[in-house]
């Protein structure tokens, strides 16, 4: 199993009468930014970048950076900076891009030119993640809903098309035109740096991530969701005559690990409780604004019965699988359980929740490597057979 | 044609571009076109019974809206121009008289733009269409439905009425499809065409511009506006009215537009 660390950057810094949901119904879009204060947001972008830093030392197998917009609850903006700020200063983990979010750049070139870039300053170690965006970006960057999935389709065949292929070659598509693509410099990576999407129960994205057999990794939601996402990932892969390899398939999931059960809970309840009724509160119609989904995607969506967390205790959130909190037992068992279940062969795990201190980020971050990574590492220990049917390439 | 009374007339498809479009049809006297707005499509409503009653009524629903199909090559109110020229053509309606109703005013107004002599009056309800930045269209994509009823109605009664029962599932899918189409035409710019407002002198149609004295969605300035650059027009205040004008008093907007139209 491969344990990525995931970082979002949250802007923990809310007002005191945040809770006040009509006064603040999202931290996202509307959220202005009079709340934003720079020193702070300069202390808090290189204590992350030492977080994900220490993650690369503490032996994590990938780093993760994401990418949002207008919001305090990802100051992520633009991902290539940050995978270029751990370059240099990482040396052995992956640097996992899970932006860049397509269908909002205006030039998505400029996306194949930073990407490559990148390989070649990590020395080949990048993967490359495509994304949508939320709904939202899409009205913080002023590009229609309606054409989010078709520009995300065209702005990546351009891409892969410019990685691999010797140019100059011209691109005359739906949304974009090129006279001259020509990549100086090419990727590091042959035929390129390998590609993750994340999904979120959408057909068409598993049957296409499927199809190019990309890394398919989940967002947060239930074990249960989860589950049918996975299937159908596999399902897909299966209509295509192939099985997926593991390693293709990526749970998402923030992580809480005191040294015993009802620490994790006493310490960590807060903070996991911050991070999904206060740093993911949204509002339905702006983040699946009206083009964003298909009909069928919508009515798929409306029809899986999931309970709000905007309430949710962090017991809660744990039962329906949102979270995982405990001592070391109770995550490893709980890990084993979820990867015995779901089949998946890589972990994207948020370590740093919400509004937790520096300090608690850290011993997270190492007691999930000690207490945790080993018992799961390709050794005679690691128990035979992720799941029915799946098996290692 | 008619209808028998107390029933509602049965929609007609009419193959074209790549799918098929669904229409009313109603009525005797001057071939009429009515654009309906972002909402209202695939529903006969008492304002179409009244205008029917003094024409003939053509009612299309945009592609994407009600019983039309997408017809996803249509990608903004410019394709929907063309798409109408070639409906008005398929139709041998050489000319019409055109009445459009917010997104549909919009439509109406660039067809006018563009075929002047294909309109015989005009008619612009509470028209979008036209790029004020100190006063927009208020931003319908990111409101929640009811917040949306909420703002085009000005009597809280009919907001009840409207909110009383949760909308079933179809009644949401079909709302998100519409509301979808609109994106697809009017996301970016933002519900206008920054080019319009130069070219409303194009229009040669004695027009009639209605505003709502209650709109909460476009501010007055947008009416008075296209009364201002279209060199024949005048406009009147429908008072008691939101934005939602004749599905908010069918009777009183109705007898303003078929008495325009009579004249």
């Amino acid at each position: 199993m491969k344990f990525n660390f995931f970082h979002l950057m949250p802007y923990p810094y809310l007002p005191a009468d945040f809770d006040d949901v009509e006064k603040y119904p999202s931290p996202s879009l509307t959220f202005s930014n009079g709340h934003f204060d720079p020193v702070l947001g300069m202390r808090l972008y290189h204590r992350y970048l030492d977080e994900l830093e220490y993650a690369d030392q503490l032996g994590y197998d990938g780093v993760v950076v994401n990418e949002h917009h207008q919001s305090a609850y990802g100051l992520m903006p633009s991902p290539n900076i940050m995978a270029a700020a751990l370059a240099r200063r990482t040396s052995r983990s992956t640097i996992m891009v899970v932006g860049n979010a397509l269908p909002i750049r205006g030039n998505p070139l400029r996306v194949a030119e930073e990407i490559a870039m990148l390989d070649h300053l990590t020395n080949g170690r990048l993967v490359s993640g495509f994304v949508r965006g939320i709904g939202w970006e899409h009205f913080a960057h002023s590009v229609s809903p309606a054409e989010s999935r078709s520009r995300f389709n065209e702005a990546h065949d351009l891409i892969k098309k410019a990685w691999t292929t010797e140019g100059p070659f011209s691109w005359y598509g739906e949304h974009y035109e090129y006279r001259y693509v020509n990549l100086w410099p090419r990727p590091l990576q042959r035929p390129h740096p390998h590609i993750a999407v994340p999904g979120a129960g959408s057909p068409e994205t598993m049957r296409w991530v499927a199809e190019n057999r990309y890394l398919y990794i989940s967002v947060y939601a239930p074990t249960n969701v989860v589950a049918t996402w996975f299937d159908g990932y596999r399902r897909a892969a299966a209509d295509l005559g192939h099985e997926p390899d593991p390693d293709n398939i990526c749970l998402a999931t923030p992580v809480f690990i005191a040294e015993s059960d009802a620490a994790a809970y006493r310490e960590g309840r807060r903070h996991v409780e911050w991070l999904f009724r206060r740093g993911l509160r949204h509002q339905s119609h702006v983040v699946s604004p009206p083009g964003y989904l298909s009909v069928n995607g919508l009515r798929g969506m409306l029809r899986t019965p999931t309970r709000s967390y905007a309430d949710a205790t962090v017991e809660e959130l744990v039962e329906d699988g949102y979270a995982i909190v405990g001592g070391p037992d109770t995550v490893r068992n709980r890990i084993a359980e979820l990867r015995d279940r779901l089949g998946f062969g890589q972990m994207m795990v948020m370590l740093a929740i919400g509004d937790m201190p520096a300090e608690m980020t850290r011993r997270n971050t190492r007691l999930f490597a000690e207490e945790v990574m080993p018992h799961f590492r390709s050794s005679p220990a690691e128990p035979a057979g992720v799941s029915p049917g799946a098996t290692r390439v | 044609m008619s209808h028998a009374v107390g029933t509602d007339p049965v929609a007609t498809r009419l193959p074209i571009g790549s799918g098929a479009i669904s229409l009313f049809r109603e009525g005797r006297g001057r071939p009429t076109l009515f654009l309906h707005a972002a909402g209202g499509a695939g529903a006969w409503s008492p304002f179409h019974e009244l205008v029917s009653e003094r024409a003939d009524l053509v009612a299309p629903d945009h592609p994407g809206f009600g019983g039309s199909d997408d017809l996803p090559e249509l990608r903004d109110v410019d394709d929907l121009v063309y798409h109408y020229l070639d409906l008005l053509d398929r139709m041998e309606l050489d000319q019409v008289d055109l009445v459009g109703a917010s997104f549909g005013a919009w439509v109406a107004a660039e067809l006018a733009v563009h075929s002047p002599h294909r309109v015989r009056r005009l008619v612009l309800l509470g028209p979008i269409g036209l790029r004020v930045p100190e006063e927009p269209v208020a931003d319908l994509f990111l409101m929640s439905p009811p917040e949306l009823v909420r703002a085009l109605f000005h009597r809280p009664e009919l907001v009840e009425a409207a909110l009383a029962a949760e909308p079933d599932l179809d009644q949401v899918l079909r709302s998100y499809r519409e509301l979808g189409a609109l994106a697809r035409y009017a996301w970016r710019p933002f519900l206008n065409n920054p080019k319009l407002e130069r070219r409303l002198r194009r229009i040669t149609a004695p027009t009639l511009v209605v505003a709502a004295a209650g709109d909460r969605i476009v501010p007055r300035v947008h009416c008075e506006r296209y009364a201002a650059a279209v060199p024949d027009a005048e406009l009147v205040v429908v008072d008691g009215c939101g934005h939602a004008l004749h599905n908010e008093d069918p009777a009183a907007v109705a007898s303003v537009v078929t008495d325009f139209l009579a004249r």
